[in-house]
């Protein structure tokens, strides 16, 4: 093959493309050179199937926050008549949900065929690299990075520290490293912390064999989605480090937004070297229940909707094992959303957006709820930790209330385990 | 077969089809990379790939069930569906 | 970083209007508020940049600002969706650009009466979202069906896909209320009944305010028609070997006499090669087939199923080669997304390269199709081989009339752009294009536009002499309506209007 250049699947400025004391222009002169053939294939269509996918369009009706403009604004960094200090702001705006880019018809249509597609989280990322590299940061991500990087653990909660990271599974003996590693997302391991143990207990009543880390460090995801390339790439390179040292070669995700982290950023990071295999907790339940090594017997009595993540349904196409183990759950009624119907639905809760801009999040959450409200249920479940905490606010505040459960905690109730932790 | 090896990714060498048309992926057309010389080609990951066309057939299946609860055919001796 | 022309005394008026939240001054926002999907001079951007953009959430906002906007004597730019292709919703003048995109909501459903009543900047597809529970649906179904607003479909004087069976947009509004040039609110329809859809009191006010792009006022509410939703929807494609045996079939099955047809498309031969460009989406075709001719039908299944038949059986007749469900339907689903890719640009040299999408409508008679397309392809191969940044994407020829599939036809001639490359030179040489096309949709006594607007340079200078007497009336209804000439001027040569 001739000629192939790769363009576009960083999602880091490094390697050698740093500042080299040039400064700001230096910096926006590069980025546009990486980013403007993303640019042209959407400024050139102009078409604007994103908008009304999009969460966060849902709510503002502000074009400044349309991928259109995300990539727009390239365009115009390219003609001179945009800097990085004018558009910054407009790119806190985004949930990285990842609906925008695959309703594209640049990339649902003839993404495959041209191997190019739109590429709007990426071009999200970017841009507030760029402006964190410039010097323009936002002061709540600020805190938030600077705070993960402090306890090597996201500020979830008060308290957070490394030594408290494994506190979740206390009573249950999970042992320290092994081939598969079950690595436990911030949210789930100081928050709530019924899904971490519920998780465990399911993998373990399955007769899978798993240990935690020596030091789980947070992934990076919200560092890298917020723009502080630099310190997501630290706390990668320690999470691969204590994986490797333990012997691991198989991660297990009960996390959507980890496993974005690592099947998406670190293997930019890594390249070829990263050969750990990433399994998403869904889809390693539905084939242990496929294949009757998991048993639900227990009866759910619940009428129930599930909230199609974002970053397992748009961003990975992990639909149908959700709904395969939904569908296993005796007792459980489950009134469903199909999930091309769900790309234009979200909790708000990624991107930074609860930690920036709340208000915005809140009503995307909301939302959500209200849409799961019209179904006549009680339960609204979801496989994303980070969904739960917003969405259960919104459920909380409605009469009657609808409760929010997370997956794992509903196949752990069903597999007739008492995993106690916290729900909330 | 599921989760994720980044060595799996990789997509397969293309093979001819057609004048302009290559295929790497079974049943995925993809167009020559020889004509991706001014816009180029993105690093797209066998993952990448069949989560589009995958989406795609399910668009068009949302996009018929939006309009009308039944999608009759016009082939013979079918009943609609 | 402000780019505000306007004094501060007029900023801060709008601020107390809107709320400060609600005006945008800085640069992101006005540059992001200037094209359209249709070709732009991207190394002129700062000439087509608002000086100031306004987000309303009431009809009430809408007036005070068009008021104070005549008391200035400032531009206004109505923009709802901003997916028009004649450069409505384009700031030519600065002024300040209205953006209705905050007004979605659904204010009223009247099952009975079948009516809903919506804020301009709601998209249809969203709105259909909605209404299903309802078991009705808005039939407004153009190709930019997931992303234009009602605002724009009234502004634009939209056309549907499906509008030889439901009406286009003018045809599905049965009233509105819009915000004059000098600030009044007013309801129109057809007569004054909000849910009336047929009168005889007054004048027929309501078509007046369709399709006027902005310079007559703002629609800031719409009353719409709520449709059975079907049961059932067909779609056919057939191939053939020729144009002309394409064309017959065309006429046949639009003169069918099917209450249910709900559109004919004629796809010509550069089309199909235009196509045949994505093999992966449009599954393999042998070379024989050179044109393409897809119906669609939706209704009842009482109704549609022996439609299809009828159908089915006109095609073959008339040498069409059923291309199978599959590909038939696929297509049909299709129909809003795979004929505007970036990506199907090519170089002379067969090289991709993103090119921007200018679709030249028009509305021809039948009769005239055939050399029309002649024509137009020659006038396109001229362009690309003398520039090299052109490509000829195809036609379609499509029924026009609401419910009338057997009259004319609006007529697309599809070129690609390479935006990139564009100087003053090649866009002189578009515009010229442009012209080109337009004349030859003059000579076959067809119009030159049936459904994007005369807005444009290359369009707007042909408006007089299309519309002859008429545009003296035009001029005159402008002139009263819009006294300070500040509603979307520089539009439709409507300028003129002013000249003493």
């Amino acid at each position: 093959m001739t000629g192939i250049r790769e363009s576009g699947d960083r999602t880091s400025v490094d390697d050698g493309l740093q500042t080299n004391g040039q400064g700001p222009d230096g910096l926006t002169e590069e980025f546009v050179s990486e980013w403007r053939d993303s640019a042209y294939g959407c400024f050139s269509s102009g078409h604007k199937f994103c908008r009304e996918v999009c969460p966060v369009m849902q709510v503002t009706r502000n074009e400044n926050h349309t991928p259109t403009a995300f990539h727009a604004n390239i365009v115009a960094m390219e003609k001179g008549h945009l800097a990085v200090e004018d558009v910054a702001e407009d790119y806190i705006h985004c949930v990285q949900c990842g609906a925008c880019e695959l309703r594209c018809p640049n990339t649902l249509f003839t993404g495959d065929f041209y191997r190019h597609r739109t590429r709007t989280v990426d071009v999200v990322k970017a841009m507030r690299a760029l402006a964190v590299d410039s010097g323009v940061e936002q002061p709540n991500w600020k805190r938030w990075v600077e705070a993960t990087m402090e306890a090597s653990n996201e500020p979830v909660v008060e308290g957070v520290s490394q030594e408290r990271v494994r506190d979740w599974a206390e009573g249950l003996d999970i042992p320290t490293g092994g081939e598969t590693i079950l690595f436990v997302d911030c949210e789930a391991a100081f928050y709530r912390t019924s899904v971490a143990r519920a998780t465990a207990m399911v993998l373990r009543q399955a007769g899978v064999e798993f240990g935690l880390m020596q030091e789980q460090w947070c992934c990076g995801g919200p560092a890298a989605e917020m723009g502080y390339v630099e310190h997501a790439r630290t706390l990668a390179e320690h999470n691969l480090a204590d994986w490797r040292s333990v012997g691991a070669t198989r991660v297990i995700t009960l996390d959507p937004h980890d496993y974005i982290s690592f099947t998406v950023d670190y293997p930019n990071y890594f390249g070829d070297q990263y050969d750990i295999e990433i399994l998403h907790i869904t889809e390693l339940v539905a084939e242990l229940v496929r294949e009757g090594k998991l048993e639900l017997t227990q009866s759910v009595e619940r009428v129930a909707t599930y909230h199609d993540a974002c970053r397992l349904n748009k961003r990975k196409g992990i639909y149908k094992s959700p709904r395969e183990i939904l569908h296993a759950i005796p007792g459980l009624t489950f009134k469903d959303v199909d999930h091309v119907t769900q790309w234009s639905y979200c909790s708000g809760a990624g991107g930074g957006m609860r930690i920036e801009r709340p208000e915005i999040a809140d009503e995307i959450a909301r939302r959500r709820m209200e849409k799961a409200a019209d179904l006549e249920i009680d339960t609204l479940i979801s496989a994303c930790v980070w969904s739960e905490r917003p969405l259960s606010e919104q459920g909380a505040d409605r009469e009657p209330s609808i409760e929010v459960r997370d997956l794992m905690e509903l196949v752990a109730d069903a597999a007739g385990l008492d995993y106690g932790g916290v729900q909330r | 077969m599921f989760g994720f090896r980044l060595q799996a990714e990789r997509p397969p060498e293309p093979r001819p089809v057609s004048d302009g048309v290559v295929m790497r992926l079974d049943d995925v057309y993809e167009i020559d990379p020889d004509r991706m010389q001014i816009i180029a080609q993105q690093n797209m990951p066998v993952s990448d790939t069949l989560r589009i066309v995958d989406s795609r057939w399910e668009h068009l299946a949302w996009m018929h069930d939006h309009w009308a609860d039944h999608v009759l055919s016009g082939e013979e001796e079918e009943q609609d569906e | 970083m402000s780019v505000v022309a306007l004094s501060d005394s007029v900023v801060d008026e709008l601020r107390a209007i809107l709320g400060s939240d609600y005006v945008l001054t800085n640069k992101s926002s006005l540059f992001n508020r200037a094209r359209v999907p249709a070709p732009f001079p991207v190394h002129r951007w700062d000439e087509h940049v608002a000086d100031i953009a306004v987000l309303p959430e009431t009809a009430e906002q809408v007036a005070e600002v068009v008021k104070l906007a005549n008391t200035y004597k400032i531009p206004v730019v109505p923009r709802a969706g901003g997916t028009g292709l004649s450069d409505g919703a384009v700031p030519v003048t600065g002024g300040i650009l209205v953006d209705v995109k905050r007004m979605n909501k659904i204010l009223d459903i009247d099952l009975d009466d079948r009516t809903v009543t919506v804020q301009p900047g709601i998209n249809m597809l969203k709105l259909n979202e909605e209404l299903r529970r309802y078991g009705v649906v808005y039939p407004d179904d153009p190709a930019s069906y997931p992303c234009s607003l009602v605002g724009g479909r009234i502004g634009t004087g939209g056309w549907s896909l499906i509008g030889a069976r439901y009406g286009h947009t003018r045809d599905l509004v049965i009233s509105m209320q819009v915000c004059l040039p000098t600030g009044e609110l007013i309801e129109v329809g057809d007569g004054g009944g909000r849910k009336i859809r047929k009168s005889s009191t007054g004048f027929q006010l309501k078509q007046l305010f369709m399709g006027h792009q902005g310079s007559l006022g703002i629609t800031t509410e719409a009353t719409l028609e709520l449709v059975p939703r079907p049961e059932a929807e067909f779609a056919a494609f057939f191939g053939y070997p020729d144009y002309e045996t394409a064309y017959k079939s065309t006429g046949a099955l639009a003169k069918s006499g099917l209450a249910s047809l709900a559109g004919v498309v004629l796809f010509d031969e550069w089309k199909v090669n235009y196509l045949r460009r994505d093999d992966e989406a449009y599954i393999p075709q042998p070379p024989e087939l050179r044109c393409v001719v897809a119906v669609a039908a939706y209704g009842t299944l009482a109704e549609t199923k022996p439609a299809s038949q009828v159908i089915m059986a006109i095609g073959k007749e008339t040498g069409g080669n059923y291309l199978g469900d599959e590909v038939s339907q696929g297509d049909w689903a299709s129909r809003h997304d795979r004929y505007a890719t970036p990506l199907h640009g090519r170089t002379p040299e067969g090289q991709v390269v993103p090119m921007s999408w200018h679709c030249e409508d028009a509305a021809i008679t039948y009769s005239a199709l055939p050399m029309v397309r002649e024509e137009w392809h020659a006038i396109a191969k001229r362009y690309i081989d003398d520039y090299g940044v052109f490509d000829d994407w195809g036609m379609f020829a499509y029924t026009n009339g609401a419910h009338k599939p057997w009259g004319d036809y609006l007529v697309e001639i599809d070129i690609g752009i390479w935006e990139q490359r564009l100087d003053d030179a090649m866009w002189e040489a578009w515009v010229q294009c442009k012209r080109e096309i337009t004349e030859v949709s003059l000579k076959y006594g067809g119009s030159i536009t049936a459904c994007h607007g005369s807005t444009r340079e290359g369009d707007a200078e042909f408006v007089p002499r299309e519309m002859g007497g008429g545009f003296d009336v035009m001029k005159k209804i402008k002139r009263v309506l819009d006294p300070n000439n500040i509603m979307n001027p520089g539009k439709n040569s409507l300028d003129e209007a002013y000249e003493d």
